[in-house]
């Protein structure tokens, strides 16, 4: 009975000496982990780098930030230049396949670890995290049809070759199988430095050629954010719904406007998706294995839930509703939250 | 400072800051010293220095080629359409993007020598003609393996390996094939420009078109020549970046222009020529590199790396422009 209970109090011992110990390279403050990002404007994309620059200042880490400023050669380089800075490892944050593979590989060989964030890199040694996009877009198309019934015209915002907008787009094609009443009738889309204009300007062309579209679904919020201004542009506010995926605080603002056509999005906090890739290439710096595939899972927030919480800003959404603020993916006992 | 010695550190002032910036890169940031880096850095101005290098030949001859980015990305998206729905190999590709890109060289001196449009005009159209045209056969979309054609099929083919290695491989395993083609270019355009006497033709024409054509040269010829030049330049700038990218992604090369008119204005203050020069072109695009490289690795914001740029351009054209008026 005394032994168990020494080693119930061992255990107690070693539990709290090992959140404080952490493994090496992390005893010692200062380990480089580079972050590089495909797309930097946006307010996703802002709000996923703070959430990462938060987690490694916790870590102790010195996070450099390479902008990919939606220039896939840049990318490339920049992936190169942090092997050459001497990093642990690596997060590559979106970006094409094609371009990054080789270089990806090129890192894992100079010892450097490296993490994909909605890049799908096809390697076994590469964990993928993902806000579990298949969910993202179930959970959209699914209150589209308890807003709308199963019947609906829509216009479909996508850019081929983006891999969470892929795994959202897979979900879209099984509904449509799903639900014959459901008819695409004009896809668009663009993804630059400009995103929610470019669209707009694209949703308005659309719009006035197929005036029988009733929702416009665009699992990115900046895509979104176009649809709602050619909407607003063209006096079909009323008229057009628009479903989406992803959140930020500019973004409540106009779901929450008064007569927004914005009703829907299901989202992560990118800020919790920014500090779980770290955390994950933390982990896999200290030699620990983060796991293949590490998921953020979503929420759906609707404009009638959202305009009765009052909540404005996405801190405010997040200490609301825990599910949306916290993620338990990718922890050990000795990364601070 | 006597004439002397004014005009001495007025030739040498790019070089010298190119040296001091080397330097104190290197005590700053270990890592920035390894050969690895130095062949990064040129590897990522070389398309640059490529097109900067035909722009230089189109400033040679008193006109300013502004279709270099549109030709060099509408390249990426012909090289990506033969390989990805034609099924065409490596050597194909090539030929193909170099024969477009004479192609669009050739439009460009039709219009400015035939029909008479002045050159930066005829150019400018040019460029948002290509800008629009590389996206009508895809109907907009990025050109990768798999892709749906307007109608309906799946296009076949993908990227050749022998191509993607133009822009990806190292040969010895150190240099990359892109610095060795901005190395070879840079050699070539120089000859041509300064030791041939069509090079000393071209600058003529640009001095002076007139006195050029009373004196004998072929005018039209020369300009052709200059506008083929440009354009085949841009279409190889096109294909590294397609090697590079292995997609034909609609968004590549947005930045390329200005970057290499940059480099190419920068070209104006190395070894004080005061006028385009292929030399200083390519130091010029080193110069960027190096400087954006070395801030990168001492972790200064991205956000003000165009401001940087910025503000070389600026002090490389007063250095230029402005030292030079106190001439004894």
């Amino acid at each position: 009975m005394s032994r168990l209970r020494l080693s119930g109090v061992f255990a107690a011992l070693l539990s709290t000496t090992a959140f404080a110990a952490a493994p090496a390279p992390f005893d010692k403050p200062g380990v480089k982990i580079a972050l590089v990002s495909y797309i930097s404007a946006g307010d996703f994309f802002q709000a996923y780098q703070s959430g990462a620059e938060a987690q490694a200042k916790k870590l102790g880490i010195d996070l450099r930030v390479f902008p990919g400023k939606q220039d896939a050669t840049e990318e490339r380089e920049q992936i190169e230049q942090a092997v050459n800075l001497g990093v642990k490892a690596i997060v590559i944050d979106h970006g094409l396949p094609e371009s990054l593979k080789d270089v990806a590989q090129k890192a894992l060989d100079a010892g450097v670890k490296v993490i994909a964030f909605d890049v799908n890199l096809d390697n076994a040694k590469i964990p993928q995290v993902e806000q579990s996009d298949h969910l993202l877009a179930k959970l959209a198309l699914e209150q589209a049809i308890k807003d709308n019934g199963e019947s609906f015209k829509v216009g479909y915002v996508y850019v081929a070759g983006f891999a969470p907008l892929d795994r959202r787009d897979e979900v879209w094609t099984e509904f449509k199988k799903k639900y014959p009443g459901i008819q695409e009738i004009a896809r668009f889309g663009a993804v630059n430095a400009t995103t929610a204009a470019s669209v707009a300007d694209q949703a308005k062309a659309v719009l006035r050629a197929h005036p029988e579209i009733t929702v416009i679904f665009a699992p990115y919020d900046e895509f979104a954010r176009g649809a709602k201004l050619a909407l607003g542009e063209l006096g079909l506010a009323d008229k057009v719904k628009v479903y989406s995926a992803d959140v930020s605080t500019a973004d409540i603002r106009e779901i929450t406007e008064a007569g927004s056509p914005w009703v829907a999005t299901v989202a992560t906090n990118p800020a919790v998706v920014g500090a779980v890739s770290v955390r994950a290439a933390a982990l896999a710096a200290a030699g620990a294995d983060p796991g293949h595939d590490i998921v953020v899972e979503p929420v759906l927030l609707t404009q009638k839930a959202l305009k009765e919480s009052g909540v404005t800003t996405v801190e405010e959404l997040s200490a609301k509703l825990p599910a949306f603020g916290k993620s338990s993916a990718a922890t050990a006992a000795w990364i601070p939250e | 400072m006597s004439p002397d010695l004014f005009a001495f550190a007025r030739r040498g002032a790019v070089f010298a800051l190119l040296a001091a910036l080397l330097v104190g890169f290197s005590l700053a940031e270990p890592a920035f010293l390894g050969l690895a880096n130095f062949m990064s850095v040129l590897q990522s101005v070389s398309v640059v220095a490529i097109l900067a290098s035909g722009v230089t030949v189109s400033m040679a001859v008193g006109g300013f080629d502004l279709s270099v980015g549109a030709v060099a990305a509408s390249t990426v998206m012909v090289s990506a359409y033969a390989m990805v729905v034609w099924k065409l190999g490596a050597a194909a590709t090539v030929a193909l993007a170099l024969a477009f890109g004479l192609g669009v060289g050739l439009v460009n001196a039709a219009l400015i020598v035939v029909v008479g449009v002045p050159d930066l005009l005829a150019t400018l159209a040019i460029n948002f003609l290509l800008t629009g045209l590389q996206l009508i056969p895809t109907a907009g979309r990025s050109i990768a393996a798999g892709l749906i054609l307007p109608s309906g099929e799946t296009a076949k083919g993908a990227f050749d390996p022998a191509f993607l290695s133009l822009g990806r491989a190292r040969v010895g395993g150190v240099a990359p094939v892109p610095v060795l083609m901005m190395l070879a270019v840079g050699v070539l355009v120089f000859v041509l420009t300064e030791r041939t006497r069509i090079g000393r033709l071209l600058f003529a024409i640009g001095g002076n078109e007139i006195a050029a054509r009373l004196a004998g040269a072929r005018v039209e010829r020369l300009k052709t020549l200059a506008y083929l030049i440009s354009g085949g330049l841009a279409a190889l700038g096109g294909v590294i970046v397609a090697a590079r990218v292995g997609r034909g992604d609609i968004s590549s090369g947005a930045s390329l222009l200005l970057d290499s008119v940059a480099a190419s204005l920068i070209g104006f203050a190395v070894l004080a020529a005061r006028r385009p020069n292929v030399l200083g072109s390519i130091v010029g695009a080193i110069f960027v590199g190096v400087l954006l490289n070395g801030l990168t690795m001492l972790n200064v914001p991205y956000y003000t790396q165009d401001f940087v740029k910025g503000a070389v351009l600026v002090g490389a054209l007063g250095l230029t422009y402005g030292l030079g008026r106190r001439r004894a």
